[in-house]
């Protein structure tokens, strides 16, 4: 057996999450992916009003708070019976659209780029920019001081680390100037989602917020700032370390995994939604000269608990998933259940949707040599980040004409109250991914409520079938000649957005029964 | 390697000298024996230890949205994050030394985000251990203890679940904390107290919970601007009605009139917006008892709205008066 280590915690990911991988001849050979912090709000949801949900729901993760709404709100759309008037649905899509733009930008800038830049090349650079050699001074006053924290200690760069100075001091000018777009980007979608983290003005029939043309103003000069951050800045950045320095880490196809990629589509573009940003679909064993998208069908996902936590029992759909816990069951290692789908473990997110729309970018990307893996993951979050923004302005336009008709609605006041009996699931893209939350309600009260969230799809451990989770997959192989410097198990794991929080099912150590947990 | 560095650790070596080697021009050896010296040197700069527990990082993601002064002068300029999961650079055993230095160390801003399970440890583990124990060995020589949020303060939303979660009032007995709850922090209330004790070296005054009152001592009800519409018994009830977009949000399930925050004057996300101009009402999400006191949300059907109405109905909310 090779030696085995064990990164706990992985930082820079929102939750909690440990991985340990054996290595052989300076490669994974193995690897296991942990989840190990529970919460148990889907058992403390059991009982509640409906329409606490959304609420509730969305602090399963404070970084992608308001698609948790939208999958909650969604689900109880079908079980209320709400028509979500065009309006409502634009306002709510225009509050996401802000989401999608300072998620992806945080995720690149802030939680990923310091995996593939060695910082400390800034105090080389020799160049005129005044900006620039500004923040060389502040880095190397920082290092004079001793005090660099919290940009170091880090794991040592390696052969595949950016050290240019030019390139290096201009990405780290725009990690601070990807701080400040961020948060305006968040104070964009607050215009009508009312407050971030956490909106609160998206509820079960459309939205709270009754717009002004002032509001629309706003936002459309507010997007001018973040188009222009995302078309000179971002998208450049990406391209020019994944086609630059980075291209090697691209050619070896770092970070693959299974090349099983799906989404459940998301973003209407019309009333109907028949045109999406995103569309639904499944690609299985990609062939990337010759993709085939098959449909999605929801009743082909089922959930295993074979390496979880939890009592033995076959894979089942989540409507009808059981959650009864064994923390001494031989061969479980994580709190996240394995869902499948078909029996197949899927990639989920950003390289998923770009591959299933056929997006002639990361198409172009692929056919100069780059295999799907982590360089691929980073540029097709660029390259979505600008559809979104493409679709927000559409959205602008429409919703500026749909307020000046007669009779303009925002919600569906018909459908506010809870029925007494309903189901309904709610599916979503979120930014790490496909997301899913399932509902029942007995009595006006939530009976049950499941959810399967990206990173439950990607962080996985093992089912029945032995098929490894896509982190686990796409760590073989991986180059780790420093068993104290495993920075590509990092760049890997980082380079799916993890989101941990929301991947923990719940488990009782005191009865072993979820039900026990009703709140009375 | 190890025998080069006498009672130095691997990883004390490799935090020092990454970060010094390659921008003074040093050769290794000369670097050892600069190690101790800068082993023995501390920045002016306070140490921040932030913890995060059951949370969300939702208000490590609002602290991201301050923008005057920036985020990044807060964590470049004024502070020395050493360990912050969701920012710092290192990982694994890396990260854990850092904190262990710094925590043994002492005198640092301890910031802790997210609730302490109660039930059973193994519900939050982090680096194989419980966080409980974290929370309180990083308390012991801390120069001031900041519950980031309603988890942290008071348990928040878990306090609900079955995780039977508190704040760190509950697990830290023997020193004051400053309470900022409200789901996320408020960034302002976050930044404005770490400012006040890096100036005075002293937690702002506090009320009876831990609040600092410069942001917790009114109501949201008192300087709402529905106010008005509830002293006059209007109430939203149709979010498409143009005609009842001001009025009082009271039967939308708005705690205002039992929640001390300065949300109304201060407002959200850079003064854009905040819960009750939104059209969704106040969750009372700065009250020890959010989220079950305050359940459920969206609606006036909770034994709290009720007894709202039945003060406003008793005269015990007397209208404000009116210029």
């Amino acid at each position: 057996m090779g030696k085995k280590i064990t990164i706990d915690p992985v930082t820079r990911i929102e939750g909690h999450l440990a991985i340990t991988v054996e290595l052989e001849n300076g490669k994974v050979k193995d690897a296991w992916s942990s989840g190990t912090m529970a919460r148990g709000f889907e058992a403390l949801l059991q009982g509640r009003d409906p329409r606490d949900a959304p609420f509730v729901t969305s602090r399963f993760c404070g970084v992608c708070y308001s698609v948790h709404q939208m999958a909650s709100i969604r689900a109880l759309d079908e079980a209320f019976g709400a028509n979500v008037p065009w309006g409502g649905m634009l306002l709510r899509n225009l509050a996401m659209g802000a989401e999608y733009v300072y998620d992806h930008i945080l995720h690149f800038y802030h939680l990923s780029a310091l995996d593939y830049i060695d910082i400390m090349a800034v105090a080389a650079y020799k160049g005129r920019d005044k900006s620039l050699n500004a923040l060389k001074e502040k880095v190397v006053g920082l290092v004079k001081s001793k005090d660099v924290f919290p940009l170091t200690p880090r794991y040592k760069p390696d052969e595949f680390s950016v050290t240019d100075p030019d390139m290096v001091t201009s990405a780290v000018k725009h990690y601070i100037d990807a701080l400040a777009i961020q948060a305006k980007a968040r104070n964009m979608g607050a215009i009508f989602g009312g407050r971030q983290p956490h909106y609160q003005s998206l509820v079960v029939g459309g939205c709270t917020q009754y717009p002004d043309i002032n509001m629309v103003a706003k936002y459309r000069t507010m997007l001018d700032e973040m188009a222009q951050f995302v078309n000179e800045v971002y998208i450049p950045d990406v391209l020019a370390f994944g086609t630059g320095p980075l291209f090697p880490l691209a050619k070896m196809g770092l970070g693959g995994g299974h090349y099983n990629y799906m989404s459940y589509g998301a973003l209407e573009l019309d009333k109907d939604g028949k045109d999406q940003v995103f569309p639904a679909g499944v690609i299985k064993n990609l062939d990337p000269g010759n993709i085939k998208v098959e449909g999605f069908k929801p009743d082909k996902i089922t959930e295993s608990v074979k390496h979880g936590w939890y009592k033995e029992n076959k894979p089942v759909h989540p409507y009808n998933g059981e959650q009864v816990f064994d923390l001494d069951k031989e061969g479980a290692y994580s709190f996240i259940k394995a869902p499948r789908y078909d029996g197949e473990p899927m990639e989920v997110g950003p390289l998923a949707r770009m591959l299933i729309a056929g997006n002639p970018d990361l198409l172009g990307l692929i056919e100069k040599g780059a295999k799907p893996g982590v360089v691929a993951r980073h540029a097709a979050r660029a390259i979505e980040t600008k559809l979104i923004i493409d679709a927000c302005y559409k959205w602008c336009d429409e919703l500026l004409s749909e307020m000046t008709k007669p009779g303009f609605k925002i919600h569906d006041t018909a459908h506010y109250e809870p029925p007494k009996e309903g189901e309904g699931v709610g599916f979503y893209e979120a930014p790490r991914g496909s997301l899913g939350h399932w509902v029942k309600i007995k009595d006006r009260k939530i009976e049950n409520y499941q959810c399967v969230v990206p990173s439950t799809w990607n962080a996985s451990p093992r089912c029945e079938n032995k098929y490894r989770g896509q982190y686990e997959e796409s760590l073989i192989g991986a180059p780790v000649p420093d068993p104290d410097n495993p920075i590509n198990v990092v760049r890997i794991i980082r380079s799916f957005d993890p989101c941990l929080a929301c991947a923990i099912h719940l488990i009782d150590p005191q009865t072993n029964e979820l039900k026990d947990f009703i709140v009375e | 390697m190890n025998g080069l560095f006498g009672d130095i650790s691997r990883r004390d070596f490799m935090k020092y000298c990454a970060t010094t080697a390659a921008v003074l021009g040093l050769s290794e050896m000369e670097l050892v024996s600069k190690v101790s010296e800068a082993l023995a040197a501390s920045s002016s700069k306070a140490p921040v230890v932030w913890l995060e527990g059951q949370d969300c990082a939702g208000c490590t993601i609002s602290l991201a949205g301050a923008l005057n002064p920036p985020v990044s002068s807060i964590i470049l300029d004024k502070l020395s994050i050493r360990y912050h999961e969701t920012i710092m650079a290192s990982a694994g055993y890396l990260a854990e030394a850092v904190y262990e230095d710094t925590v043994k160390a002492g005198g640092h801003v301890l910031c802790v985000e997210g609730s302490i399970p109660t039930a059973d440890d193994r519900f939050c583990m982090i680096g194989g251990r419980p966080f409980r124990e974290m929370v309180k060995e990083s308390a012991e020589k801390a120069a001031v203890i900041i519950a980031v949020g309603a988890c942290a303060a008071y348990g928040g939303i878990p306090a609900a679940g079955p995780t039977k979660s508190v704040g760190i009032g509950k697990i830290v007995k023997d020193k004051p904390i400053i309470n900022l709850p409200t789901c996320p922090v408020h960034c302002d209330h976050l930044v404005g107290s770490i400012l006040y004790f890096l100036a005075t070296k002293s937690a702002p005054p506090l009320d009876k919970i831990g609040r600092p009152k410069l942001y917790f001592d009114e109501l949201v009800h008192d300087n709402c601007r529905r106010r008005s519409y509830f002293d006059d018994g209007l109430f939203l009830t149709d979010w498409n009605d143009p005609k009842q977009k001001n009025w009082c949000l009271y039967e939308k399930g708005c705690k205002g009139p039992d929640t001390y925050a300065d949300c109304p004057v201060r407002r959200w996300n850079d003064g854009q917006n905040f819960c009750i101009d939104c059209g969704a009402g106040c969750m009372g999400c700065a009250e020890p008892d959010f989220y079950d006191g305050m359940s459920p949300l969206y609606t006036a059907e909770s034994e709290r709205s009720r007894n709202i109405m039945a003060r406003k109905e008793a005269g015990l909310i007397p209208p404000k008066e009116k210029a």
